[in-house]
């Protein structure tokens, strides 16, 4: 297991090597002048000269691309164009926050989606799982942007119960994590229906039914362990997605996370930022993917690895 | 009885004068409390010498101060500098200093002061505005602790201005010294108010300056919150977790005018937007094409309908609160003189290119759409495209024989406030793309001089006139669709009082601001 696990972490370095390559061609790709949009209109040529001399953007592509990532090697993620910050220091502002955030939302899905999931499954076609089923269409179709704004309206605004942005206590969280969740619990929902569906049609359910084992203790000791692997799944990349794509949530609800980070980067074409910021965010969906492959093993005794 | 009496009077008396002095409390200053300020992007820099965008100016203002100011007018006032004098021949200025005043950090501000910051902008640092002084600034003297001589290398008309710009806010010299590249992180200042702590793209933090030289500041502490999206700013505002909001859309402006908890204000600034015509291209070279563009579009329609008001039509490339705007006949609404204009310079049935970028400007892409109507009723066929405003910016900055650019939008505030910086970037021969930000190509002996006399002059009538004769010489050969100046749009609570808003499309709070309980 513990080979497994280091060749798993071996293999980073690659993926980590080949998101830099591609981030750094696809930012170079796209037309536009970090410089300028620095300095703004009133820029004069020695601004923008100095500009792109302070962060070598005259020197060829390539020396650039070597350069970046021998000093990524050592931790340095190099300077942000637009605040002059070190990418290091701002994604280590920015992330421990995203990171909360997503976790909150996972929980409130994996929750809400989980137990929706079993109810439509050990009710099925009864009024509740098509309410279910309703439900997780409506949560995957909603855009974010409008339910983010839409529960500011109303829990904010009208009801005055939680802030409307914002950072400081768990309070500011709840909504964002809540809106975050929404889409994320259909999804999961939607997985955990149809994989409880396919266990318990099993012939070993029947027995233990036939066995006189009660209805709870069928759904939740034999039948919800074994369906969790494709849920699992779903929880990770779930996860994943909300560490470096919440920015929709992050811009309603003015948070500073990774996901405006990008965003924003993108459009001051910061290139050391979304760089350094999609190594991050790459490297998390990695050890997340691994950390599902593990749960994998404790959920199903029959896959090992060694 | 008359005892009763006696008693009833004496109690409403003092009911009376209970409820007059409420009353009365209502409306005079109430020291206390902090006021929460939402803006739309997070300050770049709090080191005055190299902050570049309004939201780290606006936060600038209320820690640093000038030795000269504006006023909400657009006239320059005292600051740290109570008087000053210009010798004859425009080459020294000497300013008298304001006593008694100390930064932040505790150091007193003195002339050594004063001579360290212009030591700082024309000096190897190279901080990223120092182009606003170098190319006029000699050097500066310490006459004694309390006057300056600062020395040009030219006249210069519009000097005081540039010094009334955000970035020449006098920094702290122990400050500056103890932390360089840092200083954005450590703001030492001599303002209102003083810095405590800035989480980057969250927010600012700022508390009273309580030995500030203008008196004790009313409020106890600024909170500017960086909010990106409109409809959640408004949305801060009405849930009251804001006191003040910038850049309201307009689509919101009705429902919070209805609301009596607050006011909403349309303030004038110095901003103009226009579209750029490339006078390299056939047949926009033709004098006359331009001026029929001009004729073809209706302003007033534009102000009404698009602005709903908020926001006013020019005649020219100036806009009406830049110092030195000129009042001049512009080009009226004259569809039928457009297509007269056409037909003699041959170009009836025109194709062209309109650009324009989406959200960088208030409402800019619906501008340009009804730009693209008003040309189409005069037989002008214009296709319009839009891109992202990073590609915008390069797009539009290329050189004449790397591009195909023919009409694009763009909108230009002097950030010194007056009219020299609103035309000689834009239009001077010398400032051609992709050096400068003559990205029309525009060329005329006739505008250069008059603009190299307004900036040389040493008298204000002589600049003002200069700047006069600049003006008419644009609108004659019509560089440009001349469009119109957009109106900043800021909302507060009813208890918010005294917040400044400078037309330069910067809202901050001063030691008069105050909140009510």
């Amino acid at each position: 297991m513990i080979v497994y696990v280091l060749r798993r972490l071996f293999l980073l370095v690659p993926v980590l090597v080949g998101v830099s390559l591609v981030s750094f061609a696809l930012l170079q790709l796209v037309p536009g002048d970090p410089a300028l949009i620095l300095a703004g209109e009133e820029a004069t040529e020695e601004v923008l000269a100095r500009i792109r001399q302070e962060y070598g953007l005259n020197r060829p592509l390539p020396v650039q691309f070597a350069a970046y990532l021998r000093h990524a090697v050592e931790g340095d993620l190099g300077i942000s164009i637009q605040s002059r910050q070190p990418v290091a220091t701002l994604l280590a502002q920015r992330f421990p926050f995203t990171l909360k955030l997503a976790f909150l939302a996972i929980v409130v899905s994996a929750t809400l989606g989980v137990i929706a999931g079993i109810v439509a499954a050990t009710n099925r076609n009864s009024s509740l799982d098509i309410a279910a089923l309703l439900g997780s269409l409506v949560g995957i179709s909603l855009p974010i942007f409008w339910l983010g704004l839409l529960a500011i309206l109303v829990f904010s605004v009208k009801l005055h119960w939680l802030p409307s942005g914002g950072t400081g206590t768990l309070a500011h969280l709840l909504l964002p994590a809540l809106v975050l969740g929404a889409a994320s619990s259909a999804v999961i929902a939607r997985t955990t229906r149809a994989s409880m569906l396919e266990v318990l049609r099993q012939d070993y359910v029947r027995t233990a039914r036939a066995k006189g084992v009660s209805d709870r203790l069928v759904v939740y000791r034999h039948a919800l362990g074994n369906a969790m692997i494709p849920i699992l799944t779903v929880f990770g990349l779930e996860f994943g997605y909300n560490l470096g794509g919440a920015v929709l949530t992050e811009t309603v609800f003015s948070l500073p996370g990774v996901g405006r980070l990008i965003v924003e980067g993108i459009f001051a074409r910061d290139y050391p930022v979304v760089q350094g910021a999609l190594l991050v965010v790459a490297t998390t969906f990695v050890l997340v993917n691994l950390c599902t492959d593990i749960a994998y093993a404790f959920f199903d005794p029959r896959i090992r690895y060694d | 009885m008359r005892r009763m009496m006696a008693l009833w009077a004496v109690g409403m008396l003092v009911l009376g004068s209970v409820a007059a002095g409420r009353s009365a409390q209502a409306q005079s200053p109430v020291p206390g409390g902090t006021l929460t300020f939402a803006a739309g992007a997070d300050p770049d820099s709090l080191d005055p010498q190299n902050t570049q965008s309004n939201p780290g100016e606006q936060v600038n203002r209320m820690m640093y101060e000038n030795l000269v100011r504006f006023n909400t007018k657009m006239q320059i006032e005292p600051a740290l500098a109570e008087s000053w004098t210009q010798s004859k021949d425009g080459l020294t200025w000497t300013f008298t200093l304001r006593k008694a005043v100390r930064f932040h950090d505790g150091t007193p501000f003195d002339a050594k002061a004063v001579k360290y910051f212009f030591d700082r902008v024309l000096g190897e640092e190279k901080p990223f505005k120092a182009s606003l002084y170098t190319p006029f600034v000699q050097g500066a003297q310490v006459v004694n602790d309390n006057t300056v001589r600062v020395t040009l290398k030219q006249p210069f008309a519009a000097f005081l201005f540039r010094l009334a710009h955000s970035a020449g806010g006098i920094v702290s010299p122990a400050a500056h010294q103890k932390w360089g590249k840092d200083l954005t992180l450590h703001p030492s200042g001599t303002g209102p108010f003083k810095f405590v702590e800035w989480v980057k793209g969250d927010h600012v933090t700022l508390e009273k300056n309580d030995g500030y030289w203008g008196g004790h500041p009313l409020l106890d502490r600024v909170t500017v919150k960086t909010v990106k999206e409109d409809a959640a700013r408004v949305l801060m505002l009405e849930s009251g977790d804001a006191d003040l909001i910038l850049n309201i859309p307009p689509e919101d402006i009705p429902r919070l005018k209805k609301d009596a908890r607050f006011v909403v204000e349309s303030i004038p600034t110095a901003r103009a937007l226009y579209v750029v015509i490339n006078v390299k291209k056939k047949p926009f070279d033709d004098a006359r094409v331009r001026q029929a563009l001009n004729y073809a579009v209706n302003r007033e329609a534009i102000v009404q309908s698009l602005f709903q008001g908020n926001a006013e039509l020019i005649s020219g490339i100036v806009a009406p609160l830049q110092n030195g705007y000129a009042k001049l006949p512009g080009y009226n609404y004259d569809p039928k003189k457009a297509k007269e204009l056409l037909a003699q310079a041959g170009a009836s049935a025109l194709k062209v290119k309109l650009w324009s970028p989406k959200g960088r400007y208030v409402k800019d892409f619906e501008l340009a759409q009804a730009v693209q109507q008003d040309l189409a009723a005069v037989g002008v066929e214009a296709a319009l495209s839009t891109m992202e405003w990073g590609a915008y910016l390069s797009a539009t900055k290329t050189g004449p024989d790397q591009t195909d650019r023919e009409l694009f939008l763009l909108g230009w505030s002097p950030s010194t406030g007056e009219a020299q910086w609103g035309m000689y970037p834009l239009l001077h021969s010398s400032q051609l793309a992709p050096k400068g930000d003559n990205r029309g190509f525009f060329v005329s002996k006739a505008l250069d001089d008059a603009l190299d006399k307004a900036t040389t002059a040493t008298s204000d009538q002589t600049r003002i006139g200069a700047l006069r004769e600049a003006q008419q010489i644009i609108i004659k050969e019509a560089p440009a669709i001349f469009l119109i100046s957009p109106n900043m749009i800021v909302g507060a609570t009813k208890k918010v009082h005294g917040v400044v808003n400078l037309p330069l499309e910067l809202t901050y709070l001063t030691e008069k601001s105050w909140k009510e309980k």
